[in-house]
């Protein structure tokens, strides 16, 4: 009986007191990152590196609450992360010039950058909803397809837009009283976002890049802690149970419907958010392209997720911030000399592809030695179970 | 000391009328006819067991029961309510429980955490703490691997978990499906002592065993099944002394 009432699944402690000093430590941090990361590296491919790789964790944190969590199949994530993305570069060039434009500085991106973020979250959260929707009848596979059809189709939809076309969509609007008119508003729409060259803002001056080192580490660190607390809490709980077994989910209250289509919206209000901060990020482009969000995109989230381990939140960290790594790695060595040497000769080298090599062979090997992931479900920093021995 | 007993149940009054009673009850599967057409009452405070041979239809009772199989024909009826056309987590939330057949613990969950999700209606802090301790006092094992994952257990262990697992719901009926399956002897006298207490303090039970000489033992009536049909009910021991029933099911 020792044991059985002492200590709580909670590995952190719940003490009101710890979570305010742990929430208030991790913003301090990310709020002196801001005003520091500048001069502290000078640069900035490193900075980037340094920004992509907390992006990357939200975008395998969020991943992981389908895939991981949830035990279902998305080969979609770029999808959400696209629609976040673009509606956060949309969202903050307009808000940035109705602002006045000028410099993207530290105060007005209290203004763009939240209400960037929740139209992103929002609508990747109802495109979610949507394609959560077929999750209850569908499993596996063909599931996995309709992720897939879902990201393919938002990306092809905004990359072969006809562009060339000047009318603005104000005007559209006002002339599209008929069927036909509204159709021809709602294209002139989507050939605003660029196709395939990309959107940079309503006058092409480039999205403005107010997502600074504060907002992107302090929210990779919030929506860690709410990973952790979300997979500890009774919603987690309740999900991970549905995933071992449905059946006996069902048997004792959990109703399937409610949580694979909750999973799902869950998850893409976080890729929104991701998306959004990669779009605005300060260290970044300031244009969004439909490319970015290809399956390749897809698959890099997938990779980060299985190799720290479905269901762990630090794992899928850990993932996050490896591919990111690996990613810059091979961009190094694409511009050590003795490639560019090889480059003179053959032409069509391109390491790029050495990625998925890589990924494919550690994804083996991991398959191989640990099946799991890195971590499996377990997470770091978490109180560790008795041996056997030990709870007799 | 608190009380050994696993539950409060809210509704204990045997006023004759039955808890759970399922009218013509038909179930297919594709074009298979699995239930053709079953009735039957479990009252109160009773041990019903449900036997017979494998494929007659026991499993898919009790799944019909607990609303995770379409009816096509017939009507179930739980404390004087229809609740065939409800979902599981209400019929849950009206008290009744399902350890389903083969365990299906949540293996990479703990131990706590299969218990938690089984509190799933009782979330409250103070209930939740309460009804795992009456569950440790219930299956002392349980108590000792509350950090372990549920997949480390042993098959007895795991049996005792999903007892203990639908009890956090504090059923006033539960439904057991072939608790002594795949379990060591010992380990089956230890669960079938719980079902016991479980029953004394005042919960209903519908077993199904394929162990139709420890079934009897512990009902106090029971059906049998064929084909999917009932066959043949009774008091347990009426049953146990059928001669029918001696040859078919207790090995002469």
């Amino acid at each position: 009986m020792a044991g059985a009432q002492a200590g709580s699944t909670r590995p952190m402690g719940s003490g009101l007191l710890k979570q305010i000093a742990l929430f208030g430590g991790g913003l301090l941090v990310a709020l002196l990152l801001d005003f520091t990361l500048d001069k502290a590296i000078s640069d900035s491919s490193i900075r980037q590196l340094l920004m992509m790789a907390a992006c990357n964790i939200l975008v395998a944190l969020s991943l992981n609450v389908i895939n991981g969590m949830a035990g279902q199949f998305s080969i979609g994530h770029a999808g959400f992360l696209g629609l976040g993305g673009y509606s956060a570069a949309v969202v903050s060039a307009n808000l940035h010039e109705a602002l006045g434009g000028g410099e993207a500085t530290f105060g007005k991106s209290f203004i763009v950058v939240p209400v960037s973020l929740l139209v992103a979250a929002l609508l990747s959260g109802i495109a979610g909803l949507f394609v959560g929707l077929p999750s209850l009848r569908l499993k596996g596979d063909y599931l996995a397809i309709v992720t897939l059809g879902f990201s393919e189709i938002f990306r092809l939809v905004i990359a072969t837009a006809q562009i060339g076309d000047k009318e603005t969509i104000a005007h559209a609007w006002s002339s599209a009283g008929s069927p036909r008119g509204f159709v021809h508003a709602i294209s002139v729409m989507i050939t605003s976002l660029g196709g395939q060259n990309g959107y940079a803002g309503p006058k092409d001056a480039g999205v403005p890049l107010y997502a600074g080192p504060f907002w992107v580490v302090g929210l990779a660190f919030v929506l860690g802690v709410v990973a952790w607390r979300l997979k500890f809490s009774g919603w987690g709980r309740a999900l991970r149970a549905l995933r071992e077994d449905e059946i006996a989910a069902a048997a004792v209250g959990v109703d399937p419907t409610r949580y694979k289509v909750t999973s799902f919206v869950i998850s893409a209000v976080g890729a929104g958010i991701a998306g959004g901060l990669m779009a605005m990020n300060r260290d970044g482009t300031p244009i969004v392209q439909p490319d970015s969000y290809n399956f390749q995109a897809s698959f890099d989230a997938i990779t980060m997720v299985i190799l720290g381990g479905s269901g762990s939140v630090t794992g899928a960290a850990i993932g996050g911030v490896f591919v990111t790594f690996t990613v810059k790695a091979i961009e190094l060595l694409q511009s050590t000399s003795a490639v560019q040497a090889l480059k003179q000769r053959f032409e069509s080298l391109d390491l790029n592809a050495l990625r998925m090599i890589i990924y494919a062979a550690v994804l083996i090997a991991l398959m191989i030695v640990r099946p799991e992931g890195l971590l499996g479900e377990r997470e770091l920093f978490q109180k560790k179970a008795p041996s056997p021995a030990k709870a007799k | 000391m608190r009380t050994a007993h696993p539950t409060r149940p809210r509704r204990t009054s045997a006023d004759g009328k039955p808890l759970l009673s399922l009218e013509d009850v038909q179930v297919s599967y594709g074009g298979i006819k699995a239930l053709r057409g079953v009735s039957l009452e479990v009252r109160s405070g009773e041990i019903v067991a449900m036997i017979g041979a494998n494929g007659a239809g026991k499993t898919t009772t009790l799944k019909t029961v607990m609303r995770l199989l379409p009816l096509s024909h017939g009507t179930i009826t739980y404390a004087g309510e229809m609740v065939s056309g409800l979902g599981p987590e209400e019929l849950v939330s009206r008290g009744v429980s399902l350890v389903p057949e083969g365990r299906a613990i949540f293996p990479n969950l703990t131990v706590r955490e299969n218990l938690e999700v089984g509190a799933y209606l009782h979330k409250d802090a103070k209930t939740m703490r309460e009804t795992i301790e009456d569950v440790t006092a219930l299956f002392p094992r349980l108590g000792e691997r509350m950090k372990q994952e549920g997949g480390t257990l042993s098959g007895g262990e795991q049996q005792m978990l999903a007892i203990g697992r639908a009890m956090m719901a504090r059923p006033e009926l539960l439904l057991l499906d072939e608790p002594s399956l795949g379990i060591a002897p010992k380990l089956v006298q230890q669960i079938f002592a719980a079902i016991r207490r479980i029953a004394e303090a005042g919960v209903t039970i519908l077993l199904v065993e394929q162990n139709t000489r420890l079934a009897l033992q512990v009902s106090h009536r029971a059906y049998v099944l064929r084909t999917g049909e009932i066959a043949l009910s009774g008091s347990s021991a009426e049953l146990a002394a059928n001669q029918e029933v001696q040859a078919a099911y207790l090995g002469g």
